[in-house]
C-alpha cells in the first residue's frame, strides 16, 4: 500500500520486516524469530481496536483507534500509571479519563509516524504483549491488565538500566511517546508550569479569531 | 486574515497550487524544470528559475501549512510539519532526527539562526574535495544576496534568559560568545519558530522564495511524494510521484507523471539520496547515501535559581564558537554551543525519565535552562559519517555509527556545558544521559562525567541538521555532484540542498543551503536558457 519500490522487489518484505526488530536487536535468541507469527496465530489482537475494544474502558467511545490494538491499549493502561506517576489525577474518574485521553493521543501520534516506524512499534508491542516474550524478555509474569504499577515500574527500570541497547531503546520509545502525548497536551501544560502561548499574542493573531 | 497573509492572498489570486489529496485520477504534467522539495534549496531554485522565465513544477511530499494553521501548539505541529511525525530516528533508534516535512521544508520549523559557512569549512572543501571555486571570497556575494533575500541580521533585542545564561557562563569562564543573526522581519519575540511562526515574521522559504516562485507561474504540488526518477538512455525523462491522502501520510492510488527537460532534486539529506537510490540512477562508485552528516547534538539541562521561562522569546540568539575550531579544522572534533527552546512536549521528549522523578523534572521547566553542543562531523578520517539506505518499503533510513572520536567530543561537550551552566549560577545540572543524576556542583558533575558510559541510547543524541549523502567534489570517484550541484553521470539532473555538503558545515546550515542553491540555480538558468 505504501510501497515506493516496484512490486517484485518487495516480495516477503512485510514478513521479513515484522521480524527485523527481533533479529537485528536480539540476534542469538533463535526462538524469537517466530514471535510475531505465533502472536497473531495465538490470538494476540492484531487489528486496530477501532471503537469496539475501546468501549468498555474509554470515556470517549467516539474515538476511532487507527493503530493501537486492544492488547496495546491494555499495555499502555498498565504502563501509564508508572510512566506518569503522580502527574495523573488521584480521583478515579479523572484518572481514568486522563489515561484514556493519553492513550488516544498516543494512537493519533503513532498514526502520523507513518508506516516504517509503525512497523517497528508493532514489533515492540507484539513482543510485550505475547506471553512468552513478555515473560522471558520483559520479565513481566502476568498479563498487562493484572500488572501492578510497581511491577510496571520494575519493568521500566530494568529496561532503562539494562546493558542491552535494544532494551534502553524500548524504554525510551515507550516513555517518550507517553511523556510527549501527556505533557504536550494543553490540559497538562500546568504540570510543567507552562502558561501556554502568551495571551496578548493570541488576542492579536487572526488565526485565533473564531469568526 | 486573508488580506494580510502572503499565502492566503496568493491562493486567492490564483496561484497554481495543487493538493495531491484532491487528485482523483492519474495525470501527467510537463515543464522546463521539475524540482523535488520546497525547502531551503528547492524554494530558492524555483524562485530563481521562474524569475528567469523558465516554467517550473515544484513537488512537495508534505502539505501546505501557513499562518492559519500555526497556532503555537506542539503536538499538532510535530505531527504535521515534521518527518515521520517527529519520530524519525537513525536506523538503530539511538539518534532522534528533527527534520521538516511541509511546504518550506525544515525552514518552516527551524529556529532562524543564520550563519555563513565558516571560512575554515570552505577552505577545507577546497583542499580536500577540489572545490576551490567555493572559496570564502567567491561565496561572499552569494551569502550577502541571501542575507538580504531572507532579512538576516544579528538579533537586536535582548536575548531571552535561556540564551543569556549561555552568554553569562561564557563571560565568567572567558569563552567567546556572539549574537546570532536571524532571518526575521518584525519578529514578536514569541519563541514558537519550531512549530511554525504564527506571525509571519520568519523569513523562511514559505514566505520568501515559494511565494516568489508562485508569483512567476510556478505550479506547486503538495501532498505529492516523489517516488522515482525514470531514465531513458542517459537522461531523466520523468518523475513518478504518488499523491498522498489528506492526512499527509497515507498514499493514494493516484500516480502523477511529471516530465521536464531538467530535474532538480532538493529533498534534503536522507530524502535526496533516498530518491536517487530508489531511482537506481548511475552510481558507479557507490557514493550515493555515503558520508551523511548530522552535527550530532548532546545536551545538558540546568535548574536556575530564577525563572527562565525557556519557552518564551527568540529560541536562539547567543552562541559560542570557543570550541568549534579550537583544535584546527581537522583535529579533535569541534563543537558549537547553542541553546534550544524548551516547550513541554519537546522537554518531555528530550529529558529522559518516568514516574515521579519525571514529574519533578517537568515541574521545574520554568526554571530550566539548556545548552546544546553541535559537533562538527566529517572533517576527520575517524568521522566518516553515516549511510542512507532504503528500507523494505523504499523509504530512506540513516545508519549513523558514533565513532570513538565523536564520543570523545561528546564527553568534552558534556564538561563544557555543565561548567558553563554552573558558572552562570545553576543550582543543579543534569546531563541528558540515562545514568546522569542532578548534580549540585561543578566538581560533582565533573566527577560524574568522568564515569558516564558513552554509549548509544544511554547518551541522548539529536540532530536538526542533516547534511551530505550526495556529496559534491571534483572527483566522480569520491562524489555525486560537482560544485554546481550537477550530477556527475546524468546530464539533466542537479541537486540543490543540504545533501551535497561533503562534510558538515560547523554552523547551522540554512544559509549555506540558500547561498549554494542561489549560485547553482543562477548558473542552471543560464544553461537552460541558451
Ligand atoms: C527544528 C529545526 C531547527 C532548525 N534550526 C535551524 C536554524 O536555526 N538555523 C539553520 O541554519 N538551520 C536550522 N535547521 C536546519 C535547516 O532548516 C536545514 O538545514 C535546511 O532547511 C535544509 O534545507 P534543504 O533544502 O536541504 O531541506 P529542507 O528545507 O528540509 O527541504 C526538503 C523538503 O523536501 C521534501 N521531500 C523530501 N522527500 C521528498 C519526496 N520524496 N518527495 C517530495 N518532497 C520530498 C521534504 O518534505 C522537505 O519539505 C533546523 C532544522 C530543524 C528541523
Ligand atoms: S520568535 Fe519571531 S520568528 Fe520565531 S515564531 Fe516568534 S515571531 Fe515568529
Amino acid at each position: 500500500m505504501s510501497n515506493l519500490l516496484p512490486r517484485h522487489e518487495n516480495q516477503d518484505a512485510a514478513s521479513l520486516n515484522r521480524r527485523s526488530f527481533l533479529r537485528t536487536g536480539l540476534g542469538g535468541a533463535l526462538f524469537l524469530g517466530t514471535v510475531s507469527v505465533t502472536a497473531s496465530l495465538s490470538g494476540c489482537a492484531t487489528a486496530p481496536a477501532d471503537r469496539l475494544g475501546a468501549v468498555e474502558t474509554r470515556m470517549d467511545a467516539s474515538y476511532r483507534f487507527r493503530f493501537l490494538t486492544a492488547d496495546d491499549i491494555d499495555l499502555f493502561e498498565a504502563l501509564l500509571p508508572a510512566i506518569l506517576g503522580s502527574a495523573l489525577p488521584a480521583q478515579p474518574n479523572a484518572r481514568r479519563m486522563a489515561i484514556a485521553g493519553t492513550v488516544e493521543r498516543i494512537d493519533a501520534g503513532i498514526h502520523q509516524f507513518g508506516p516504517a516506524n509503525q512497523k517497528e512499534l508493532r514489533q515492540l508491542f507484539d513482543l510485550l504483549n505475547f506471553g512468552l516474550t513478555r515473560i522471558t524478555i520483559a520479565r513481566v509474569w502476568s498479563p498487562w491488565p493484572q500488572v501492578s504499577t510497581e511491577q510496571a515500574n520494575g519493568f521500566l527500570e530494568r529496561w532503562r538500566s539494562s546493558g542491552i541497547g535494544l532494551f534502553n531503546n524500548g524504554y525510551m520509545a515507550l516513555t517518550k511517546i507517553s511523556n510527549v502525548a501527556f505533557y504536550g497536551y494543553q490540559e497538562n501544560w500546568h504540570l510543567s508550569g507552562y502558561p501556554g502561548p502568551p495571551d496578548w499574542a493570541v488576542q492579536a493573531l487572526p488565526q485565533f479569531r473564531t469568526s | 486574515m486573508s488580506l494580510n497573509d502572503r499565502i492566503a492572498r496568493g491562493l486567492e489570486s490564483g496561484w497554481k497550487v495543487t493538493d495531491g489529496a484532491t487528485l482523483t485520477a492519474n495525470h501527467t504534467a510537463e515543464a522546463d524544470v521539475v524540482i523535488v522539495g520546497t525547502g531551503a534549496g528547492g524554494g530558492t531554485t524555483a524562485e530563481i528559475l521562474a524569475k528567469r522565465g523558465l516554467s517550473v513544477i515544484l513537488v512537495e511530499e508534505g502539505r501546505l501549512y501557513y499562518q492559519k494553521d500555526f497556532k503555537m501548539d506542539e503536538l499538532t505541529s510535530y505531527a504535521n510539519l515534521y518527518q515521520e511525525g517527529m519520530s524519525r530516528v537513525t536506523k538503530d533508534g539511538a539518534i532522534a532526527i528533527l527534520q521538516g516535512r511541509c511546504v518550506g521544508g525544515s525552514t518552516t520549523v527551524n529556529w532562524t539562526s543564520s550563519f555563513r559557512t565558516p571560512d575554515a569549512t570552505l577552505n577545507y572543501w577546497g583542499r580536500q574535495f577540489g572545490l576551490e571555486d567555493l572559496s570564502p571570497d567567491a561565496m561572499a556575494p552569494w551569502f550577502a544576496g541571501r542575507e538580504e533575500r531572507h532579512s538576516m541580521s544579528p538579533w537586536d533585542m535582548a536575548p531571552n534568559i535561556n540564551n543569556d545564561i549561555l552568554r553569562q557562563g561564557c563571560e565568567k569562564l572567558g569563552f567567546s560568545w556572539q549574537i546570532i543573526p536571524r532571518n526575521v522581519k518584525g519578529c514578536w519575540n514569541l519563541g514558537y519558530c519550531g512549530v511554525g511562526c504564527p506571525t509571519n515574521a520568519k523569513q523562511g522559504a514559505l514566505l520568501t522564495t515559494i511565494p516568489g516562485a508562485l508569483d512567476h507561474q510556478t505550479h506547486m504540488y503538495h501532498g505529492l511524494r516523489a517516488d522515482r526518477l525514470v531514465m531513458n538512455q542517459d537522461r531523466i525523462e520523468s518523475l513518478q510521484a504518488t499523491a498522498m491522502a489528506s492526512d499527509g501520510i497515507t498514499p493514494t492510488s493516484v500516480q502523477v507523471t511529471l516530465k521536464a527537460r531538467h530535474f532538480v532534486v532538493a529533498a534534503s539529506a536522507i530524502g535526496s539520496p533516498g530518491l536517487l537510490l530508489r531511482s537506481r540512477l548511475p552510481d558507479p562508485y557507490e557514493r550515493v547515501g555515503k558520508r551523511s552528516f548530522i552535527h550530532p547534538v548532546n545536551a545538558s539541562v540546568a535548574k536556575m535559581p530564577k525563572l527562565v521561562d525557556p519557552f518564551y522569546g527568540a529560541p536562539q540568539s547567543v552562541y559560542s564558537d570557543e570550541f568549534n575550531f579550537s583544535s584546527g579544522v581537522d583535529g579533535d572534533v569541534g563543537y558549537k554551543l547553542e541553546v534550544p527552546p524548551l516547550h513541554p512536549a519537546m522537554s518531555a521528549g528530550v529529558v529522559p525519565g518516568h514516574g515521579d522523578a519525571q514529574v519533578k523534572n517537568m515541574a521545574s521547566l520554568p526554571w530550566m535552562q539548556s545548552v546544546i553542543a553541535l559537533l562538527r562531523d566529517g572533517f576527520h578520517a575517524d568521522s566518516p559519517g553515516g549511510t542512507v539506505s532504503l528500507r523494505d518499503d523504499g523509504s530512506p533510513v540513516l545508519d549513523y555509527p558514533v565513532t570513538d572520536y565523536l564520543w570523545q567530543g561528546l564527553r568534552r561537550a558534556f564538561y563544557t556545558m555543565a561548567e558553563i551552566q554552573f558558572a552562570a549560577g545553576a543550582q543543579r545540572v543534569r546531563l541528558m544521559h540515562l545514568d546522569s543524576d542532578w548534580y549540585s556542583s561543578w566538581a560533582d558533575a565533573k566527577a560524574a562525567i568522568d564515569a558516564l558510559p558513552m554509549e548509544l541510547h544511554r547518551v541522548r543524541l539529536f540532530t536538526a541538521h542533516q547534511m551530505g549523502g550526495c556529496g559534491m567534489g571534483s572527483d566522480p570517484k569520491q562524489s555525486v555532484v560537482n560544485s554546481f550541484g550537477e550530477h556527475h553521470h546524468v546530464s539533466n539532473l542537479n541537486i540543490h540542498d543540504a545533501s551535497i555538503f561533503p562534510t558538515s558545515i560547523g554552523a547551522n546550515p540554512q544559509l549555506s543551503v540558500y547561498a549554494l542553491a542561489a549560485r547553482n540555480s543562477t548558473r542552471l538558468a543560464q544553461r537552460l536558457r541558451t
